[in-house]
């Protein structure tokens, strides 16, 4: 019998999941994720750790600054990425999506389509990076960690997120489309 | 019944949504709206927002990872 038109692989692994199924899961997985590393769980402060040892690297002496001289992100920055345990995370959320995609057979390499769509990528990724971190999460860290938490900060986060995202609609379908 | 095609390949969210609103929106009842895309989350929410409208929608795969939306309007 072909695979392809197995009712189970069709319902597991090709239609995409009801977003409540993916809502308990991830939550499921979230406390599991606090049990295992310790720390609520965060995406983008690894990222900040992964550019000062690139800095290093190239001759840079990060752990002078006053960020990395913070308690937590010092001994992020002067441990191992297998001993970053949210490092490891990042990097298992990118095979996962991949495997995701393969065993669905929708993987394709997407073609850029303009300019336009290079600049916003490239200027939307610095503007969400440099937000996650002065805001000390992203989504994961500072919404859903904090909401997790029972911290106002996550539904504040919220709040403030909704407005953006309202706003960004309104830009984008005013000049960018 | 003219049938036409929107190419929304190498788009992402919410960019394909957007646009075929704003191309249904100047076609006639009866017309055929062909949206090519190749983000599995317009996928699913082109068609969701298409048949709350009440249009008759059908997906067509057409190969890995891209997809045909059908949308004929009907209102």
């Amino acid at each position: 019998m072909d695979i392809k038109k197995n009712v189970y692989y069709i319902k597991f692994l090709k239609d995409p999941w009801p977003y409540t199924v993916g809502a308990v899961i991830l939550g499921l997985l979230n406390i599991g994720m606090l049990a295992a590393v310790g720390k609520a769980w965060g995406v983008t402060t690894p990222f900040a750790t992964w550019a000062g040892w690139i800095y290093q690297a190239i001759g840079g002496q990060p752990e002078k600054w006053f960020y990395f001289q913070q308690k937590g992100n010092a001994a992020a920055l002067s441990g191992s990425f297998i001993n970053d345990l949210h490092s490891v995370s990042n990097i298992g959320i990118v095979i996962g999506a991949l495997l995701a995609t393969l065993l669905a057979s929708q993987f394709k390499i997407k073609k850029i389509k303009s300019w336009k769509q290079v600049i916003g990528a490239v200027v939307g990724g610095l503007l969400m990076g440099y937000g996650a971190r002065i805001a000390f999460g992203c989504n994961i860290g500072a919404l859903f960690s904090g909401v997790a938490s029972m911290s106002l900060h996550g539904w504040i986060y919220w709040v403030f997120i909704f407005a953006g995202a309202w706003i960004g609609t309104k830009i984008l379908v005013k000049y960018l489309i | 019944m003219a049938e036409t095609r929107l190419d929304c390949l190498g788009e992402v969210c919410p960019v394909p949504l957007i646009k075929t609103q704003k191309k249904l929106g100047t076609m006639k009842v009866g017309d055929v709206l062909v949206v090519e895309i190749d983000h599995s989350c317009a996928m699913k929410n082109i068609p969701e927002w298409a048949r709350k409208e009440g249009h008759n929608v059908e997906i067509e795969e057409v190969d890995d990872g891209e997809w045909e939306v059908y949308i004929e309007k009907t209102r």
